[in-house]
């Protein structure tokens, strides 16, 4: 019976092995094999979503977390993708950044934290930088090397035609480079949730980062748990949605030769 | 067609090209000291052995790349960068992946802003011509590459230049699908006969299609010999065993041969 399970399609052994997880964690619990306490239980944590949908706690957390995320992507985005346009055009100004991307790809983006919290104070400001600075790195990288390695033989054959230079950029490049782009976007998205939800976890008077490290230090495991799982879901999403996106704009990448 | 097809006279004097290698001062010469007529509405093929320049002189045509000395000049002006009345046709890879067929026909006319309103009927025109008619969605990867070939010279035809340049465009077929282009090409050519330029290593092609072939040899890149085609049009399948083909193969196999072997003292010596 196993092997006839494991011939079934993917999505249906993920489902079968969820459900187990779940079914496991809500047996231990209620047969006491472990404490509450401890792990909760897939019910408990069921009823204390549906009492936050309820009395709007989970809307409020929930709006915090989503509004920073949003302008500090918003942000990474901008700022990211302008410098990486620019360093494509300029190999001095790709030099002139050079060091700073180093720093920021071979150091660990949290130890940026406490000089965020000595200048800007624990909070909103902070945390909105920390999920730029988190989201940044992958949509520069992404746009430098798009734009800069767009295929030679396709400039040199718009140019034949007469392109000019914003000829060449929108028509050529930047659609040759869409699937990096949005690649570097879903990177962006993952690591922009992590930052603010690292930062919410330190210093923070709302949010889903918050609520968990409120209710953790109280040692209320349902409470804490039913905002990793909302944390869970809003990262299920996002990257869902952009891996949508990315194979639908890269479409014409996939088949046979180019 | 209207007094645009009557331009296209192309007149190359002591054309030298000569390139910077990277990182350093050292100067090679691609190109020296060619000089060459080429009349409008005529077929001329460039053959040579690798490295001889025969690609090179044809960007310089095209206006892609500089001239070191020497003058091209496209009824009587000056060939300075790409224009209106040059079209090129590159090996395989230069169609727009993203693009569909009649996308990448019509990025063409869109690059030189051609009238908007005309411009979806005239590119599927020309994909219609070269036989795509019923491709016109597809994209390139979904497209063999004798397919992709005629997207390639519908892009070039279809912004009317007097001047229809050609970079070994069949040189990634195979051997069935270079003779059937080679016909289709000619077919289509003789339509309005545009001065056509073609550069290729494959000796039989440049005879078929050719009024003139010319030869270039290496070190530096420059002409050797110019020979008059004089095989009657169309060009048929049978000419290729004609007594006449066969003499004009031998001698530019010799002159290919004699080349190599120069090539291979050379070798020797260093």
């Amino acid at each position: 019976m196993m092997a006839a399970i494991l011939r079934r399609p993917a999505p249906l052994c993920a489902l079968i092995s969820f459900a187990v997880i779940l079914a496991v964690w809500q047996a231990a619990v209620d047969f006491g094999f472990v404490k509450a306490f401890f792990i909760s239980s897939p019910s408990r944590v069921a009823f204390e979503l549906v009492r936050q949908v309820k009395n709007g706690e989970l809307a409020a957390n929930l709006s915090v977390t989503l509004y920073e995320f949003i302008i500090g992507l918003a942000f990474a985005v901008l700022i990211g993708g302008l410098l990486g346009l620019l360093a494509s055009w300029s190999e001095t100004v790709q030099h002139i950044l050079d060091p700073f991307i180093w720093f920021k790809y071979s150091s660990p983006t949290i130890a940026f934290y406490p000089m965020f919290v000595a200048w800007l104070g624990l909070g909103e400001a902070t945390i909105i930088v920390m999920a730029f600075l988190f989201a940044v790195t992958p949509i520069y990288a992404n746009t430098l090397s798009g734009i800069k390695n767009t295929d030679p033989d396709l400039i040199r054959a718009a140019i034949s035609f007469g392109a000019r230079r914003h000829d060449l950029f929108f028509k050529v490049s930047l659609p040759a480079s869409a699937p990096i782009l949005i690649a570097g976007l879903r990177l962006a998205v993952g690591r922009a949730l992590t930052g603010v939800v690292a930062a919410e976890l330190f210093g923070a008077a709302a949010g889903l980062g918050y609520s968990m490290s409120y209710y953790g230090q109280k040692l209320r495991t349902t409470e804490m748990m039913a905002s990793l799982i909302v944390i869970i879901i809003l990262g299920v999403i996002f990257t869902q949605a952009l891996a949508a996106l990315e194979a639908r704009v890269g479409a014409w990448r996939t088949g046979p030769g180019r | 067609m209207t007094e645009k097809a009557t331009q296209g006279r192309l007149e190359i004097s002591d054309l030298s090209i000569t390139y910077r290698k990277p990182r350093s001062d050292e100067v090679f010469t691609a190109v020296e000291g060619v000089s060459l007529t080429i009349e409008k509405g005529s077929f001329v093929t460039i053959v040579g052995s690798s490295g001889c320049g025969k690609s090179t002189l044809l960007l310089a045509m095209a206006g892609l790349i500089p001239k070191a000395s020497g003058a091209i000049a496209l009824d009587g002006q000056e060939v300075t960068k790409p224009g209106p009345d040059r079209a090129m046709v590159f090996q395989d890879a230069s169609l727009l992946p993203w693009r569909t067929v009649h996308g990448n026909v019509r990025f063409a006319l869109e690059l030189q802003r051609w009238k908007r309103d005309d411009i979806d009927e005239r590119a599927m025109r020309y994909v219609r011509m070269v036989g795509l008619g019923a491709f016109a969605d597809y994209h390139p990867h979904q497209l063999s590459g004798g397919m992709r070939q005629r997207v390639n010279i519908a892009r070039a035809l279809c912004v009317d230049p007097d001047v229809l340049l050609m970079d070994e465009p069949f040189g990634a077929l195979d051997a069935q699908t270079r003779e059937v282009m080679c016909d289709e090409l000619l077919r289509i050519w003789e339509r309005d006969k545009k001065t056509a330029i073609f550069v290729t290593h494959a000796i039989d092609e440049a005879i078929f299609l050719g009024d003139r072939v010319v030869v270039m040899g290496r070190n530096p890149g420059h002409i050797r010999d110019v020979i008059e085609i004089d095989l009657p049009r169309p060009r048929t399948n049978a000419m290729l065993d004609s007594p006449a083909f066969v003499d004009y193969r031998r001698r530019l196999r010799e002159y290919i041969a004699a080349d190599l072997a120069a090539l291979q003292m050379v070798e020797a010596i260093v």
